[in-house]
């Protein structure tokens, strides 16, 4: 009896062990919500599932019916890469030009920053989303600004098949505050001595941010720019209280199209499939910016 | 300092984050909106106290009258506790079938006549039957017909509590300063000459129950004989029997009578509050008329602005007879996952034969089923509510045939890809034509599928 506690204890007092325990919660949920539903849907998406009734084995005929019969996957996959590959750097851009202009101190420097976080914590909210769709109504705010300048017009934004997605990717490019502070932070950490000896040498503003902060701040561009993307493919919640994929599916996001094909239609076997293929395509998108890393990321130490 | 202030920080957010919890507590007691999955009831710890969980989809008028009806049956029976979980139409099915994947289904459920056979194949629904039998369900003063629509293959599995017409909601007063008027029983050719003429003297326009599903089709479909669905499929042997219908949007998109599909993009869908008959700033995104179903006059006459009166009468076709129809408009059924099947019974029951608590309802939901009821509340009425029951009675009844059979399996992603079709249609990408062709051959496909 002495010998088993004392070896529970020297078990339990090991390092490893006790990391494991402290990790435990974490564990514990990452499998019970992540993993365990992850294998029940890859199950799923090979059989006919109406969630009113118990799954049947299907094999792959959701699959075949993704890649041959199915106009709205391709449809929303082009919609999703658009939106993915044009909100994305637009945020990105935005994030650095606001922190350049935030790296001289001043003041009014604490103010800016929170004014320009603000939008990144609340733009997910579907409160925010209901707020947009009002504003771009025909008779919203942006309408009526625009009458102020001067043009006088009540065009549908949500309602025009090319600008619809539009006020979709103006909401994501408009929370670029978690982007910039991670830029600030890499900024900052650029030594000013590099641009003293530029200086010396005689060099321009602009010649010093392509030649000296762009390279130097390419790990953190890369950062962003695998996370973002990751994020722009899964977003939904914007998309399905704005637009709905109105008009003409022209802003039919993949996660809306798999909610329908999941809830509305009762086909969740074929939005499990779906789910498994956004993951390749992810999977390859990330994997290519990977393999392009090489090319423009600076990866020696400062 | 720097330790006090964080202390009182801490016991600040502490309090506050108790606050909430409390706050959110009562507020569930309540039934407040919350999306969350519905969760199965719990039995408490004393022996006779039963907690019941029931759903519907309404609006905001039919949740109060709801909640205050629960709280009088509980008062009534202070054993029974009520979970009233509410949600609008698309979520409600949504938050339904996930509890059905969880075998967590409320007890008793608001059901709907084009979702009723795909819940019975399933097996989720109870068979009322032996309750009628042993009389704890009393639907004796129960039109007949009224109670076979809520069966399928001789079990009772859903108990109507309203009769519902398609109607017609117009702008009153809109038509009068104008001098326009209209019948009962129009046609679509008069239906499509008076938007016409609201078109020119107002700059208001039509709303051809525009992305709300199937309804309006199958109704002028009717009109020309043909059912919507046959036996698993299509009742139209070919895509020219769509061709009408998708001929009026063209026409009233074409000739500027029809509203464009642009402020439909902004609105919620199928959502009194914001249907274009009660909802817009300016004509040009206001309709005179909506297409829906005779039990939302309540709600699109309080949802009106000042000095707006609602009026009432049918959906034009080109034989009203055929066409038109008493809906039951909603069921209560009680579900297979309920622990307490004879309370949720009870309740039914309840819903059905009390006048206390239809004094209470007053028809939202539709004339009430047994017309034991509806002559006992008919006074109580407001004059909306009247109305609709005269609508009911005097106009649909006299003039009508029976209700089609429950749609088949696959019905609900049909509806989705005419809203579709609809919609491109009245953008302009595709033909009436088209549209048919599209409708007819995918349409069968999904519903022969299934």
């Amino acid at each position: 009896m002495k010998i088993k506690r004392k070896a529970i204890k020297k078990f339990l007092y090991n390092e490893n062990v006790a990391g494991f325990i402290c990790a435990s919660p974490f564990i514990i949920g990452f499998l019970v919500f992540m993993i365990v539903p992850m294998i029940i849907s890859l199950y799923y998406s090979f059989c006919d599932y109406d969630i009113l009734s118990p799954p049947t084995w299907a094999g792959l005929s959701n699959y075949i019916k993704i890649f041959t019969d199915d106009s709205k996957f391709i449809k929303s996959t082009l919609v999703t890469l658009y939106y993915a590959f044009v909100s994305v750097p637009l945020r990105l851009i935005f994030a650095l030009i606001i922190a350049m202009m935030l790296l001289r101190s001043s003041k009014l420097t604490p103010i800016y920053r929170a004014m320009y976080y603000l939008p990144s914590i609340i733009g997910g909210s579907v409160a925010v989303a209901i707020l947009w769709k009002r504003m771009f109504a025909m008779d919203g705010v942006i309408n009526n600004l625009l009458g102020m300048v001067g043009i006088e017009t009540n065009f549908s934004w949500l309602g025009n098949t090319s600008t619809a997605i539009w006020t979709l990717i103006i909401l994501a490019v408009w929370q670029f505050g978690s982007s910039m502070l991670i830029f600030l932070a890499s900024l900052k950490q650029i030594p000013s001595s590099l641009y003293e000896s530029a200086n010396v040498d005689g060099a321009k503003k602009i010649a010093k941010f392509f030649k000296i902060t762009l390279p130097l701040i390419t790990p953190t561009i890369f950062f962003n720019l695998i996370m973002q993307t990751i994020t722009g493919f899964l977003a939904f919640t914007q998309c399905y209280i704005i637009t709905q994929g109105k008009p003409m599916d022209s802003t039919l996001f993949y996660a809306v199209y798999m909610y329908q094909q999941s809830f509305e239609f009762y086909n969740t076997g074929y939005a499990s499939a779906l789910a498994w293929v956004m993951l390749a395509i992810l999977g390859l998108v990330t994997w290519l910016l990977f393999a392009t890393k090489k090319f423009w990321v600076y990866e020696g130490g400062l | 300092m720097g330790k006090k202030l964080t202390l009182l920080l801490v016991c600040i957010l502490t309090v506050s984050l108790f606050s909430a919890c409390g706050k959110k507590a009562v507020e569930e007691e309540t039934g407040a909106k919350a999306s969350e999955v519905v969760t199965a009831e719990e039995t408490s710890t004393t022996a006779d106290e039963k907690s019941l969980v029931f759903a519907w989809w309404g609006n905001q008028l039919r949740n109060e009258r709801t909640q205050t009806t629960l709280d009088l049956y509980t008062t009534e029976y202070p054993n029974v506790v009520f979970d009233g979980q509410f949600a609008g139409w698309g979520d409600y099915w949504t938050k339904l079938a996930t509890a059905v994947a969880g075998h967590t289904m409320p007890d008793i459920v608001q059901m709907d006549y084009s979702l009723l056979r795909q819940y019975v194949n399933k097996g989720l629904l109870t068979d009322l039957t032996p309750y009628i039998d042993n009389g704890s369900l009393d639907l004796s003063t129960v039109d007949a017909g009224i109670v076979k629509s809520g069966s399928i293959d001789n079990g009772v599995y859903a108990v109507c509590i309203g009769v519902n017409a398609p109607a017609l909601l117009y702008n009153k007063t809109l038509l009068e300063e104008n001098n326009i008027t209209i019948e009962d029983n129009m046609t679509m050719d008069e239906f499509i000459r008076v938007s016409k003429e609201v078109y020119e003297k107002t700059g208001y326009k039509t709303n051809i129950a525009y992305n709300l599903g199937d309804s309006f089709l199958t109704y002028s479909l009717r009109g020309q004989g043909i059912s919507m669905y046959e036996d698993g499929k299509f009742g139209a042997t070919s895509a020219a029997d769509f061709i009408p219908f998708f001929k009026f949007y063209e026409q009233g998109i074409e000739e500027g009578w029809h509203l464009t599909p642009e402020v439909f993009a902004e609105s919620k869908k199928a959502s009194v509050e914001q249907d274009p008959l009660v909802y817009g700033s300016s004509p040009d995104v206001r309709s005179w008329s909506t297409m829906i179903f005779s039990n939302q006059l309540t709600a699109m006459q309080q949802a009106a602005p000042e000095g707006v009166e609602i009026g009432i009468t049918t959906w034009p076709s080109e034989d009203p007879k055929a066409s038109n129809y008493l809906k039951p408009g909603q069921f209560l059924s009680v579900t297979n996952d309920s622990k307490n099947q004879e309370e949720a019974v009870k309740v039914v029951d309840y819903f059905t034969n009390s006048i206390a608590a239809n004094e209470i309802l007053l028809g939202e939901r539709g004339v009430p089923a047994s017309s034991v009821v509806a002559d006992a509340i008919s006074k109580l009425m407001d004059e909306k509510e009247q109305l609709v029951t005269e609508y009911i009675n005097k106009v649909v009844t006299p003039n009508c045939s029976p209700i089609y059979a429950p749609s088949p399996e696959g019905a609900n992603e049909v509806s989705v890809l005419l809203d579709q079709l609809e919609e491109q249609l009245c953008y302009g990408v595709i033909t009436a034509e088209e549209a048919a062709t599209q409708l007819f051959e995918e349409g069968s496909k999904i519903v022969e599928s299934k």
